[in-house]
């Protein structure tokens, strides 16, 4: 108990004390990454508990850098206000997208949501007018009682709690009811339904959280990247979140982070390989993928077991007592 | 009024029918045994009254009210609750997960105090820990807690599913082969304890069973089915002793 409050304690300071000591590209990187972490959260719980497949998550992440944007740049509302609002209309719009994935599973689904996401890049590209079309348009940075976030550390300290209280949220939806029902619904949706739990309002909330969470994302990211358009959130984006948390770990928290911050830093350390970087990038996904295919949280289980197995050679395993 | 009712209930499956015409009533708190040959219907019976499957036919009544067009969640939410012949496990999750799911609509902590672990979230876990640590004891399950289910072997994924069908604190719960891939001692207690519960509960059971030393033993009255029709109904003394059972059925089984 102690030590894992010393961890805390730990991670905290790095948390808050490493950031001034870095470049302004480097606090760019963990800027992204925290949004990463965000988007990766979100998806898995979607898939990796409720099961449900999305190739749009980044459509929801589009619905709420554009909704914040909007609000901002045209009704003049606060970033403060308006990034919780882009969630929220990121969040409605995954209760419709709910309404079809009721009734659809597997390859279905995944078409369904493409069908989302193709709908989504041309709602905004036909409404130039409104949503600066293909061309984009210029996400200002937030500002508080008239001062402005101008630097990337400023915003750092802004992005990093919500990301920190996001992510407890996830946790602790994830030990309540609620998460159960997801769980349950991914492994037997006729167990799921002899308990009373309904699948269709399991899968609504599901994909409203991860609505939610992408949407906030959007929001984030646009006020750190300072520009929106279409291209950024095609399904070039979705894949890449559904790698963060296949290699993280699908129905993991710890994985969802994981995952994210591992492949948001990993092309910047290939930087150096330059042309080769990307080649190595792939290799990598590719060993993850074999090796471990629990994700990169599975490797902490499979690393005490080996240790495990050479103390006790010979002996059977036996089931692992409960602490009573 | 009569707690359950099945009324000329038919089950049809492309054609071939599962359940025809089959009428019974249960009393509250009766312990029913439902046997029959295999494919005889048993299974489909139970998908039906559970909603899994459509009727074909007829009328499914708990306690005057039609259940039949219902959804299947909210027919485990009117107290009718079930196991699986071949378990159907959350096998990913942890044996205490696995119970503590099964007492999900008894939990009235929802998403907003569960997501900013609100006081009512905690004490509501709480609770509902506790409640399934008991059950975890009752069925001897309480040294597997921590074990992902999925690692353990059928016979004691049997006593899990039961335990957690008896988590949802169900009034009718339909049991389907509790004790297969059980041995004979095993097989025993997690009856005793079944019929335990039950009793103490005023739980309604309704059991297919292919051990008859089992169900002869539990059963307060016997329903047999044979290639979707009931052919008899009784007391068990009385069916042992029906010749178009031993005909149907223990005829089959002479060698067992």
């Amino acid at each position: 108990m102690r030590s894992t409050r010393l961890t805390w304690l730990v991670l905290a300071a790095l948390l808050l004390a490493v950031p001034p000591a870095l470049g302004t590209y480097e606090l760019y990187v963990v800027n992204i990454a925290l949004v990463n972490i965000v988007l990766a959260i979100g998806l898995n719980v979607l898939t990796g508990n409720a099961g449900q497949i999305s190739l749009c998550n980044s459509s929801f992440m589009a619905i709420g850098a554009y909704a914040c944007t909007l609000l901002t740049v045209r009704l003049g509302l606060s970033f403060w206000l308006a990034l919780p609002v882009g969630g929220v209309v990121a969040a409605a719009f995954g209760c419709v997208l709910a309404l079809p994935a009721m009734r659809l599973t597997g390859f279905y689904l995944a078409l369904a949501t493409l069908g989302f996401l193709e709908i989504t890049q041309i709602m905004i590209e036909e409404f130039p007018d409104i949503t600066g079309g293909i061309r984009g348009m210029i996400a200002p940075r937030p500002t508080l009682f008239g001062w402005k976030f101008g630097s990337d550390l400023a915003l750092y300290y802004i992005i990093m709690p919500i990301v920190v209280g996001l992510a407890l949220v996830a946790r602790n939806l994830l030990r309540s009811p609620v998460g159960r029902s997801f769980d349950a619904i991914r492994n037997s949706v006729p167990a799921a339904q002899s308990l009373g739990i309904s699948p269709e309002r399991t899968k609504l909330i599901a994909f409203a959280i991860a609505a939610l969470y992408a949407g906030i994302a959007g929001g984030l990211g646009a006020a750190i990247v300072g520009f929106i358009d279409p291209v950024e959130y095609g399904a070039g984006a979705s894949l890449r979140h559904i790698t963060f948390i296949v290699v993280g770990g699908m129905g993991s928290l710890l994985g969802s982070i994981v995952g994210a911050v591992v492949l948001t830093l990993l092309p910047e350390l290939l930087r150096g390989l330059k042309e080769y970087s990307d080649f190595v990038y792939a290799a990598l996904l590719l060993a993850f993928l074999i090796f471990l295919p629990q994700g990169l949280v599975g490797l902490g289980p499979k690393l005490a077991r080996l240790r495990r197995n050479d103390r006790t050679v010979g002996q059977t395993l036996e089931p692992e007592r409960g602490t009573s | 009024m009569t707690f359950f009712a099945l009324d000329r209930v038919s089950v049809t499956f492309g054609g071939v029918a599962a359940v025809r015409e089959l009428s019974s009533v249960l009393e509250q708190g009766e312990i029913r045994g439902l046997i029959g040959p295999n494919g005889a219907g048993k299974t489909s019976l139970i998908n039906a009254i559970t909603g899994l499957v459509p009727l074909s036919g007829g009328r499914i009544l708990l306690e005057g009210r039609e259940i039949n067009m219902l959804a299947p969640h909210r027919i485990a939410a009117l107290g009718i609750g079930r196991t699986f012949q071949h378990v159907e496990i959350f096998t990913d999750q942890t044996v205490l997960i696995n119970v503590m799911t099964g007492l999900h609509r008894h939990l009235s902590h929802g998403l907003c105090s569960s997501a900013l672990m609100l006081p009512v979230a905690r004490r509501g876990e709480a609770a509902a820990r506790e409640e399934a640590e008991t059950l975890l004891e009752a069925f001897n399950l309480r040294s597997y807690r921590d074990v992902v289910a999925g690692d353990l072997p059928f016979g004691i994924l049997k006593r899990l599913d039961l335990a957690r069908a008896l988590a949802a604190r169900p009034r009718l719960l339909l049991l389907d082969e509790p004790t297969s891939g059980m041995s004979e001692v095993e097989a025993a207690e997690t009856i005793a304890t079944a019929r335990g519960l039950a009793r103490d509960r005023a739980i309604t059971l309704l059991v297919i069973e292919h051990n008859m030393r089992v169900i002869m033993a539990l059963a307060d009255r016997l329903t047999v089915l044979d290639h979707g029709e009931k052919i008899a109904e009784g007391t068990p003394a009385q069916v042992q002793d029906d010749p178009l059972v031993i005909d149907a059925y223990l005829g089959d089984q002479t060698d067992a």
